[in-house]
């Protein structure tokens, strides 16, 4: 099945986390802030989003576990975070491959059910 | 669109695919090729998967969840909606976070 080729890039826990690390609207925010802006830090992101400083740090964390963000090289004194390289791909790809593999199967399906008539 | 129901929004998963098809047939018609282990047989062609039940609301809503062994567990919900031509279905495939699948599983073998 097609949809069983959306592990190589990435092993399966991996993209466990990455789908657990996106499933929450906060890190989503981070994220988005993220690719508009190229980098981020806590104080940056606590001053935009309505959450502790201790809570925004938790939530980077959580992305960094992921892979999906980094450190970037230290400027000044300031921890600056930006994305990781090809992190958003590997999910990405499986809602390609499931979509696709969905476009056969509702085809098969239809199919199957107006031949029936 | 058909109304979020609450367990459904109690899933935070984001990362959906979703697909849809308008067939020329009764939802009824529809319905027995997606709950049925011969209608399924017919055009789902995914054997290595196994398939558990979530939600069965006859003839417009099935949520199933999908487990294999080389497959992280992903769920999948048919929504079913008579339409002038037929009958539109819509299907939403999502890979929730890993403790809340593992957990409709657990539930699922206890259920069984």
């Amino acid at each position: 099945m097609s949809i069983s080729t959306h592990g190589a890039a990435r092993g399966h826990d991996e993209l466990g986390q990455v789908f657990a690390a996106l499933a929450d609207p906060t890190r989503r925010a981070m994220i988005e802030a993220l690719l508009r802006e190229g980098t981020t830090s806590v104080p940056r992101l606590t001053a935009e989003l309505p959450i502790t400083r201790q809570a925004v740090a938790k939530h980077l964390a959580t992305l960094d576990h992921a892979g999906l963000v980094e450190r970037a090289p230290a400027s000044g004194r300031e921890v600056r975070y930006r994305l990781r390289d090809g992190a958003l791909v590997s999910a990405g790809a499986w809602l390609a491959d499931a979509e696709s593999a969905w476009e056969s199967r509702l085809a098969r399906l239809k199919g199957a059910v107006e031949r029936r008539r | 669109m058909a109304e979020r129901t609450e367990e459904r929004a109690a899933q935070p998963s984001e990362a959906a695919a979703r697909r849809e098809v308008e067939i020329e047939a009764s939802p009824e018609e529809v319905w027995e090729a997606l709950v049925t282990e011969g209608g399924r047989e017919r055009w789902l062609q995914a054997p290595e998967r196994e398939i558990q039940i979530e939600v069965v609301q006859e003839p417009s809503r099935l949520v199933w969840w999908w487990t294999g062994e080389d497959e992280p567990p992903t769920r999948v919900e048919f929504e079913i909606v008579s339409v002038p031509a037929g009958t539109r279905v819509i299907v939403t495939e999502s890979e929730p976070a890993f403790p809340i699948s593992l957990l409709a599983q657990s539930f699922a073998r206890v259920a069984a």
